[in-house]
């Protein structure tokens, strides 16, 4: 069971690698513009994500700390998009 | 199969449903568990993500009035050195898992090794970012240079900040593993230390993107 657990944080910690080294190549070859920082922002939600529900263990928990963690990823990426687009 | 067909003793079958209905209930209640570690630490967590979060808000915002300024310093940091720590934290984040559960299992030796590797790469993410700042004032630049490097040097040395504090948390939790403070049943402490860990990792996912990649 704990060697099954270890593995699915091995995997999980790949996928965060692996988003990561695509935001900077994101950043590296693509020129600026809106749907760069969209996606990057999208990117961050995703590895935001995974380390509260994998890493934090937050996907055992009640929903409202996984809907709080969500929703500040949400709010404050929404945010700094509103103030880029502007 | 019907109640009816069952043939025991009523008292027993009222026990037998009482017993049933009370499994149902804590079968109920253990599918959400509790938050891991202290829950005061989960207060501390969101008031420094509300903290950071306006920080980066307001961020946004001062970039929008000064476009050029932030486009053209951005593109003086080391992207590849922001990225290097970006997976040093990850892994780092991954190292503290692999400590907690190998406290579960009661091996307080392995979680003690998994945290010393934790607090390692604490410190190279210290050494990168040092070697960035200084890197920066070499340059002559400093809080006064312009806004984008009134935010950087802040954001980033207020995180760096986060780093030792959360270096110190684990060290202080590798003395306790040595003493055998810990065990598959104990281990309330290493939970606390790890959620505040995996925080500052949490705070650097949006601050990388953000400071390093998007303009």
């Amino acid at each position: 069971m704990n060697k099954q657990l270890n593995r699915f944080a091995t995997i999980i910690w790949l996928a965060l690698v692996i988003l990561t080294i695509g935001t900077f190549l994101i950043g590296e070859e693509v020129t600026a513009g809106k749907t760069v920082m969209l996606s990057v922002l999208l990117i961050s939600l995703i590895k935001g994500q995974l380390i509260a529900n994998y890493f934090m263990g937050l996907r055992h928990v009640s929903w409202l700390w996984r809907g709080i963690i969500l929703g500040y990823f949400v709010i404050v990426g929404g945010m700094i998009a509103i103030a880029y687009l502007n | 199969m019907p109640p009816s067909f069952v043939s025991i003793d009523e008292s027993c079958d009222e026990a037998g449903i009482l017993g049933n209905l009370m499994n149902t209930k804590t079968m109920l209640v253990n599918e959400t568990e509790d938050l891991p570690g202290d829950f005061a630490i989960w207060i501390f967590i969101l008031a420094e993500m509300l903290v950071f979060g306006v920080m980066f808000i307001v961020y946004a915002f001062a970039r929008s009035n000064q476009i050029e300024v932030f486009n053209e310093s951005q593109l003086t940091l080391s992207r590849a050195m922001g990225t290097l720590n970006t997976i040093i934290l990850i892994t780092s984040s991954y190292f503290v898992v692999r400590a907690v559960s190998a406290i579960k299992s009661g091996n307080s030796r392995q979680s003690a090794h998994w945290l010393l590797g934790t607090i390692f790469l604490g410190g190279m993410f210290v050494a990168v970012k040092l070697w960035e700042f200084n890197e920066k004032f070499s340059a002559g630049i400093t809080l006064e240079t312009n806004d984008f490097y009134m935010f950087y040097l802040t954001l980033t040395f207020f995180h760096l900040m986060h780093v030792l504090m959360g270096m110190i948390i684990l060290a202080c939790i590798v003395y306790k593993l040595k003493n055998g403070d810990y065990s598959a049943k104990e281990h309330f402490g290493v939970e606390t230390g790890a959620s505040f860990w995996h925080m500052v990792d949490l705070l650097w996912i949006i601050l990388f993107p953000l400071i390093y990649i998007i303009r």
